[in-house]
């Protein structure tokens, strides 16, 4: 029985500019302690779609479909029954440490916070906690930094912190968004370490959403590619990059130098065109006008996900092999 | 955001294309043209006045004292038997003139202090800040008043009050905005080009700030029509027998119980011209934007 | 080598901040001794992360700062102190790509005025031939023709770093400084661009000091690599060389960082994972800036605690600031160097 499990999740807005479909159909499943990569890039849905989960999105979004979390649908429960998910069940880590923290409080009173509003523990029960979750996210002098304010501490500790107050309460599922994007790439490497150390020891479900494929690459089990709203790929993470089979990921993966001499001769894949406009759910392959496998029938149809090996589904037509076919 | 279509654009030169484009978006803004068509009227009425007025507003009609609304005078006379409603579009004359000219000599001031000192920082900056600091201490209307009693009473010098009264807040504008322009890539990529400080001020910095400008003009206005009304309401302003809808306001205190119109009239009147010019504003602001999408 | 484009000589930058008067103040020491020489056509790599300072030494070399102490010379010429005037002709040489492609252009031009400004400003042409090399432009960077007349609000990211770009080219440049020209786009978009400098790059003949945090954008595109920690250079070397043989442990550690799109590989590889944080610019350790970090620090103390390492040749063109690594003596190799990994 998989943890969570989200069938033909769609979000749509509406704007001043008419209605924008943020995301189709969308459908994955989540099992206990999995960390499942979501990898595409600026305006793919990929953020909207894992914040519809605990209804965070604006009253301007509709959305339809259904999250199964052991028996309860998250998208239709009630607000206080939504709010028990949130922060206990299922928690959330940003990208801007720098603006996610309350810039008034010291930190271990943020943390304390949340252990009394969840967990419902004594003053001194909740700072006891706080100071072992500093130390899980692996502060340096826990004990004293707890009473620092956010501008005392840099990007990197700040991100822990915001690492710390998510796994508070010992939630199921940790949603990290772009965690590491904001961030030095030394401290990433640390901050990526910690998230698999986290899966290890506390057995967390992981939801990592992503654009950088390396990201993926170092920590995720599974991964799930997602273009223009919808769900294009999804594989076990060594199969994905072994052989990806829809040509968005082709592509995503030859536009990324690759460290190593080989790189430096090959030219980098560049995928033409633009993101298509999502003020239509297209009756087409979305990828269409940017793939040079676009044909007649990718014009006019769209292709549903299917299985081309055990674990690894595409929505493609003309799957697998090299960029151009 | 759309995929926009280029192709399918005719090439018209960029100039109508932009002048299209802004008229396009002014009307899709009903109350921008609102206040517009108002603010229009007002200031029309008021160079037209001899044209539009029904009397001459000084003239003494002494069968008609305090008349009601009639077909000769439409919003009746008042304690002296002047036509109301000519003295009202004579008295835009003293609004719109203080108003508008008061609004011109803040920007004067403030515009070039400010930007020169949000740009160049260096001494000046922080004594421009401070001064102005203190001089914001000072609610507008009391600077006015102040400045007007000491340059005495007339039209001339309750717009000049007007105007050195709001500049010190339009200064800090000038300046806060010069500040954050400064830092841009795009005034760094044209110091990069090796154009001069004058002609980045010009070319990047000031039509930047267009904007902000013109939002603060249309706040402005309305004040400094209001600070005309209060000033000649005290006497500090226009003098009778020059009609101002201040002074009407004053002058209709006596007479309140028996004829609330005298104040009524005069003070929809300044109502409706400053809130006009407020519309027109925030429309402007909108359309200038070059970021707006509609 | 013939004469170098850019020659940079102990380049120094310090920021004064707090309040100078009431003595609260410090010294951000955000370029502190930094050298090093780009010839004709080559590309130079300054990479480092945050307050290693490469961006400051961007702006020092265009001049949008005044250095605190140290040279610059642009073709031989000394334009370190140089006043605005005296610097406008010399303008010409040398142009800068801004990182942001929203806030590099004014958005209350259109894109052909922008393009056409540094042609306009240096008075180089104007009218119709001024349109035409306008046209000319947009081509080289692949825009159509018709993106002249818009707004950079109508443009996506990856059209307005091409505008950047051609901006900065319309004065044909000996130099170019681009200034993480790519890290604002997404991934399919960085791509095309990066393949478009390399292009420009080959057919211009221009000389380029590229300053970036990603070591794989370097590697695909640079000649030569400076690291930069903290103010100084650590490591300067041919690229494939720093990649084969990085020596210096910040080197080793930025590259093992550096996360690869190949799970094989990532989850394989040794790394060095640093503790702690990037210390302030405002009070950087003493001796050896990367000691508080530096997994080898038991070997170099206390000499590493009091004096700092000077940039010396370990091999021909590679030059290594550290106290263990010096010509005849490696240091140890504490990950997989990234050419063996492919």
């Amino acid at each position: 029985m998989p943890l969570l499990e989200v069938s033909d999740l769609s979000v749509r807005f509406d704007t001043d500019d008419g209605p924008v479909h943020a995301v189709d159909r969308l459908s994955f499943t989540l099992e206990e302690g999995e960390v499942l990569g979501v990898v595409g890039e600026s305006g793919c849905g990929k953020s909207v779609s894992l914040m519809s989960l605990t209804q965070l999105l604006p009253s301007t979004a509709h959305v339809t479909g259904s999250a199964l979390l052991a028996d309860i649908d998250l998208l239709r429960a009630s607000s206080s029954r939504i709010r028990r998910v949130r922060g206990r069940t299922i928690a959330y880590v940003f990208q801007e440490p720098m603006t996610s923290l309350n810039p008034a409080f010291k930190i271990g009173r943020q943390i304390e916070e949340v252990l009394q509003r969840h967990l419902d523990l004594s003053r001194a029960a909740a700072r006891k906690r706080a100071t072992e979750l500093l130390d899980l996210v692996r502060i340096p002098a826990a004990a004293r930094r707890i009473n620092e304010y956010p501008h005392q501490l840099s990007g990197g500790m700040r991100q822990r912190v915001m690492i710390a107050m998510a796994l508070a309460c010992d939630p199921k599922i940790l949603v990290a968004d772009e965690p590491t994007t904001a961030l030095d790439v030394t401290i990433q490497a640390g901050i990526l370490d910690l998230m698999r150390d986290i899966r290890e020891r506390l057995g967390t479900a992981i939801v990592l959403i992503t654009h950088n494929l390396g990201v993926v690459a170092d920590i995720a089990d599974r991964v799930l590619v997602m273009y223009a709203g919808r769900k294009v790929e999804e594989a076990p993470v060594h199969d994905l990059f072994a052989s990806p089979q829809h040509p968005y990921t082709i592509g995503l993966l030859g536009a990324v130098p690759r460290p190593g001499a080989a790189s430096t001769t090959a030219r980098l894949q560049e995928i033409p065109g633009r993101v298509p406009s999502l003020a239509e759910v297209p009756q087409a392959c979305a990828f269409a006008d940017r793939c040079p496998r676009a044909d007649d029938l990718t014009r006019s149809q769209q292709p549903e996900l299917r299985e081309v090996r055990p674990g690894h589904r595409v929505a493609c037509f003309h799957p697998g092999g090299e960029w151009a076919a | 955001m759309s995929y926009v279509d280029t192709a399918a654009a005719i090439e018209l030169s960029p100039r109508a294309r932009r002048r299209r484009l802004l008229r396009k978006r002014f009307l899709r803004r009903p109350l921008a043209i609102a206040g517009l068509v108002v603010a229009l009227a007002f200031v029309l009425a008021a160079i037209f006045a001899p044209v539009v007025a029904p009397h001459d507003p000084s003239t003494i009609d002494v069968n008609a004292l305090l008349a009601a609304p009639s077909h000769e005078h439409l919003l009746g006379t008042d304690e002296l038997g002047r036509d109301v409603l000519s003295r009202i579009i004579f008295g835009a004359r003293a609004s719109i003139q203080a108003g508008v000219l008061a609004t011109l000599l803040a920007m004067l001031i403030a515009v070039p202090i400010g930007v020169t000192a949000g740009y160049f920082r260096g001494w000046l900056d922080p004594v421009v800040a401070r001064l102005t600091d203190v001089l914001l201490a000072f609610p507008f209307l009391i600077l006015a008043v102040g400045l007007a009693a000491i340059l005495g009473p007339s039209l001339l010098n309750a717009t000049i009050a007007l105007g050195v009264g709001a500049a010190p807040g339009l200064i800090r504008i000038a300046r806060g905005e010069a500040l954050s322009l400064r830092e841009e890539d795009y005034v760094r990529a044209a110091v990069a080009n090796g154009a001069s400080d004058a002609s980045i001020i010009v070319r990047h910095v000031l039509p930047n700030m267009l904007s902000t400008l013109i939002v603060q003009a249309t706040v402005t206005i309305p004040a400094a029509i209001i600070g005309e009304a209060v000033l000649s309401f005290l006497g500090l302003g226009v003098q009778p027998p020059t009609p101002s809808w201040g002074v009407m306001l004053s002058a209709a205190q006596p007479y309140v119980n028996e004829a609330p119109r005298l104040a009524l009239f005069p003070g929809l009147a300044i109502f409706f011209c400053s809130l006009s010019f407020n519309l027109l504003g925030d429309g402007l602001r909108d359309v200038l934007d070059p970021r707006t999408t509609r | 080598m013939s004469e170098p484009v850019l020659e940079v000589v102990d380049l120094k930058k310090h920021f004064p901040v707090g309040s100078q008067l009431t003595g609260r103040g410090g010294t951000v020491y955000a370029v502190d001794g930094v050298s090093f020489v780009i010839g004709p056509g080559e590309m130079l790599g300054l990479v480092g992360e945050s307050g290693s300072g490469k961006t400051t030494v961007g702006n020092c070399i265009m001049r949008l700062l005044e250095p605190t102490d140290g040279t610059i010379r642009l073709r031989g010429r000394d334009i370190t102190h140089l006043s605005r005037r005296d610097m406008r002709p010399l303008r010409r040489e040398m142009h800068m790509v801004f990182q942001d492609p929203y806030s590099s252009l004014d958005p209350r031009q259109t894109c052909g005025q922008i393009v056409g400004e540094p042609l306009r400003t240096q008075r180089l042409a104007r009218g119709a031939p001024l349109e035409a090399r306008i046209r000319e432009l947009f081509d080289a960077v692949g825009l159509r023709p018709e993106l002249r007349y818009r707004y950079p609000h109508e443009l996506s990211g990856g059209q307005r770093q091409r505008v950047g770009l051609a901006r900065a080219l319309s004065v044909s440049p000996s130099l170019l400084i681009a200034d993480e020209p790519v890290s604002a786009l997404d991934v399919s978009v960085q791509a095309a661009i990066l393949n478009l400098m390399r292009d420009l790059q080959s057919e211009m003949q221009f000389s380029c000091l590229f300053i970036t945090h990603d070591l794989a954008t370097v590697e695909y595109l640079c000649d030569r690599v400076a690291v930069m920690y903290l103010g100084q250079i650590v490591e300067l070397a041919r690229t494939d060389e720093l990649f084969a043989h990085p020596q210096h442990p910040y080197t080793q550690a930025l590259l093992s960082a550096a996360v690869v799109a190949d799970p094989e590989v990532q989850r394989t590889r040794r790394r060095v994972v640093l503790e702690g944080d990037i210390p302030s610019p405002l009070a950087p350790p003493s001796g050896c800036r990367f000691r508080t970090r530096c997994p080898l620090e038991p070997e170099s103390a206390p000499r590493s605690h009091e004096e700092d390492p000077p940039l010396l040749e370990f091999a021909p063109g590679h030059l290594v600031a550290c106290h263990l690594v010096h010509a005849g003596r490696e240091a140890p190799m504490l990950i997989d160097a990234p050419a063996e990994l492919a």
